[in-house]
């Protein structure tokens, strides 16, 4: 019999699909686009992420915990589903892919100026590779220790102490900044990623708590988000954080130690293992959907998978093209993470009805 | 498990691969420790390196370098034509900006030292009272290596808050806040060495004036709490019993107070209370008599408040916050009052009060 997830793997591994690439950027986007203590936008935000959750939730009651993949096709015929599932599929391979490329790009600028991105890129894939084509249960024990390899650089955040100052975080709240829808969708999608947790429920049983270990997991994200940024608030001015352009290494570069100076290259590092868990999830939702399409082994398909976003990631080379890219996927993933679970409510509500309908 | 073996040889070969891209060859490095940059007459700067030699055929200790140019980085691209090195600014420690470049602004300079991802926000900011290329071109020979005797020097004084110590972070930071205005310690050669000369303010990036070396700790007070200190009180002018006291350990804290008076005025009180402990004293009291050491205490207090009041009647003159009571008015007034307030024309007018109150804590082992 196939293991189930326990609650608390479940929790980790939403933490560690969501903090990502845009927790470097964090900080900036809140003084942007909130501008004095932007740090407590987290707090709606986080909510509304849980609202969302709380829709998939429902999802999961209403199917008893049947795949998603499965009640959609019940109901809807293939051929409008295919061109739907390849939508999907791809844009989810495709977040991966670039969230491992606006990875890479950053690492290049810092320590390898002149190397060849897509190098350190290809050798990133392959350690997706190995990592996607496990079992979901697999992947959420890597994560685990992944987890734990990261988890210790918030106790990095004491070095900051010093200079964290309460008068510079000024009594005004969400002052000196215009809020843009576009803005503010751009900060939420440092929560985007829950909606991966749509895949979990054929490897869930009642053990599992799903729904509570999502939000567990969308809890601990919150919480380090909102610490993380209330330092950087308390540390910058606000007016300062609207012109780096990743807050996060400039914290790590601050940190010295005597015998070293640029500490950010090493510390940086640390950061690929949410990124792999970020990227993994992305491609193994990709692959699972893929899957239903083209019932061909799982490594030819995670092979054909990931190669196809690697030719396709070879298109934005530069930071503020990927970004770009990655900010219109972001729109995707949005509309995707609340319309399925919506759309599945209907799809269900619907059967259900017609089956009372028929018992009649 | 054939296959994942081929793979994770790969992965390891690519990793290995990777290596031969980017090569930096310790030897043939160039860690570019100071810089320094002056503004000429017209209008272009020059710019000095200086690194540490690690080549044992070579008897100096550094190698300096030298040229004009419009920027940082265009220098250093001249500076390259110049050595067998490659230069890199990852080991950056100190930059020295000479009186000329610090007057017409540092900002436009600070740039490259920011948007380069390899310099540290750790990299101290110095002022030189004078010609910073002078400075640091000449070889102090009781002295490490200049550079790095100025970067001892100023880290040294920091700790003992004679003067602050200034950061890429500390620098941009406070330019960035609108209620303060930054600061940066200044040197000025001596003939035979180098000296703090006080504290550098600034109105924006732009040096206006400087605090003396024997006010530097008084201005500690003001600008925020900190532990570490010293200072020798002059009591002969003020008091009948007492001629000198040396004061160490000082630990000291600030406590601001806003107050919005009816007539529109603003009142800022600082009350500064200092722990200390008695190095040195010259005087008739005995310290362990309770009331003769508690008049000593309130004779320094006074000195030490009258001089802060100077302090302040100085700054309020030069009409620069350097200690940021911008900031305590800033959080005691609502957004949009505080954006109509032009701080730098209102700052002079603020009524500002300071006092000090010391408190011995120890003695030594005299009575």
């Amino acid at each position: 019999m196939q293991e189930k997830l326990s609650p608390f793997h479940v929790a980790i591994l939403v933490y560690m699909i969501q903090s990502g690439i845009v927790m470097y950027r964090l900080p900036q986007m809140l003084a942007e686009h909130f501008g004095t203590n932007g740090w407590l936008a987290i707090i709606p935000m986080f909510l509304l992420a849980s609202a969302n959750i709380l829709l998939i939730g429902a999802v999961y009651r209403l199917g008893n915990g049947v795949s998603i993949l499965v009640i959609l096709e019940q109901s809807i015929p293939r051929f409008i589903l295919y061109p739907f599932y390849l939508i999907m599929s791809c844009v989810w391979a495709m977040i991966g892919c670039l969230i491992s490329k606006h990875y890479v790009l950053i690492f290049q600028m810092v320590a390898f100026p002149t190397t060849n991105p897509m190098i350190f890129k290809i050798a990133l894939d392959v350690l997706i590779f190995l990592l996607m084509t496990k079992s979901i249960y697999n992947i959420s024990k890597a994560t685990t220790v992944f987890f734990w390899m990261l988890m210790w650089m918030v106790l990095l955040l004491f070095f900051f102490y010093k200079d964290f100052h309460w008068s510079r975080l000024t009594p005004f709240i969400f002052q000196g900044s215009t809020l843009t829808i576009d803005g503010f969708f751009n900060v939420y999608s440092a929560f985007a990623g829950y909606s991966l947790c749509l895949f979990l429920f054929p490897y869930s049983d009642k053990k599992t708590k799903l729904i509570k270990a999502v939000l567990a997991g969308n809890l601990i994200t919150a919480i380090v988000y909102i610490y993380f940024c209330f330092i950087a608030f308390g540390f910058y001015y606000y007016e300062q954080l609207k012109t780096l352009q990743f807050p996060l290494l400039n914290l790590l570069a601050y940190i010295q130690l005597p015998f070293v100076q640029a500490t950010e290259n090493l510390l940086y590092g640390f950061f690929m293992f949410s990124i792999i868990i970020t990227a993994v999830m992305y491609f193994w939702s990709a692959k699972e959907i893929s899957k239903r399409m083209f019932p061909i082994s799982d490594r030819l398909l995670s092979a054909i998978i990931l190669v196809a976003a690697l030719g396709f990631s070879f298109i934005p080379d530069v930071i503020s093209e990927v970004d770009q890219w990655l900010s219109y996927l972001g729109y995707a993933e949005l509309a995707l993470s609340l319309g399925l679970p919506l759309g599945l409510i209907v799809l269900l509500l619907i059967v259900r009805k017609r089956g009372a309908a028929l018992n009649e | 498990m054939s296959k994942d073996r081929v793979t994770i040889g790969l992965l390891v070969l690519l990793i290995f691969l990777a290596g031969c891209g980017d090569q930096r060859i310790l030897e043939r490095t160039g860690f570019i420790q100071s810089t320094s940059y002056d503004l000429l007459p017209n209008g272009r700067v020059k710019f000095s390196i200086s690194l540490p030699k690690a080549d044992p055929e070579i008897k100096v200790s550094r190698e300096f370098l030298t040229t004009v140019a419009l920027s940082g980085k265009e220098a250093r691209i001249k500076l390259a034509r110049e050595t067998n090195l490659m230069l890199v600014s990852g080991q950056l420690r100190t930059t020295l900006f000479g009186l000329s470049i610090a007057r017409a602004g540092l900002w436009d300079h600070m740039d490259t030292l920011l948007r380069d991802p390899t310099i540290s926000e750790q990299a101290k900011i110095v002022i030189v009272n004078g010609d910073a290329h002078e400075l640091l071109q000449k070889n102090y020979k009781e002295y490490p290596r200049t550079g790095q005797y100025v970067d001892r020097l100023v880290e040294k004084e920091a700790t003992g808050h004679t003067i602050p110590l200034t950061t890429l972070y500390s620098f941009t930071r406070d330019y960035h806040d609108d209620g303060i205005e930054p600061v940066a310690p200044i040197v000025k050669d001596a003939g035979q060495n180098i000296v703090v000369d006080g504290v550098a303010l600034f109105h924006g990036s732009s040096y206006v004036d400087k605090i003396k070396a024997d006010d530097s700790l008084i201005f500690a007070f003001l600008r925020g709490n900190f532990k570490h200190g010293e200072i020798s009180v002059d009591l002969t002018k003020d008091t009948k019993e007492s001629k000198t006291a040396m004061l160490s350990s000082l630990a000291s804290k600030r406590k601001v107070d806003v107050r919005h008076e009816t007539n529109g005025r603003t009142t800022v009180n600082m009350q500064v209370s200092v722990k200390v402990s008695v190095m040195e004293y010259v005087g008739k009291f005995r310290l362990s008599n309770d009331a003769q050491r508690h008049t000593l205490e309130q004779q320094i207090s006074e000195i030490m408040t009258n001089r802060a009041a100077r302090l302040i009647k100085f700054l309020q003159e030069k009409k620069i916050d350097s200690i940021g009571a911008g900031i305590y008015v800033r959080n005691s007034m609502s957004y949009r009052a505080w954006k109509k307030l032009n701080w730098y024309e209102e700052f002079p007018n603020v009524n500002l009060q300071c006092k000090v109150k010391v408190k011995i804590k120890d003695y030594g082992f005299l009575r």
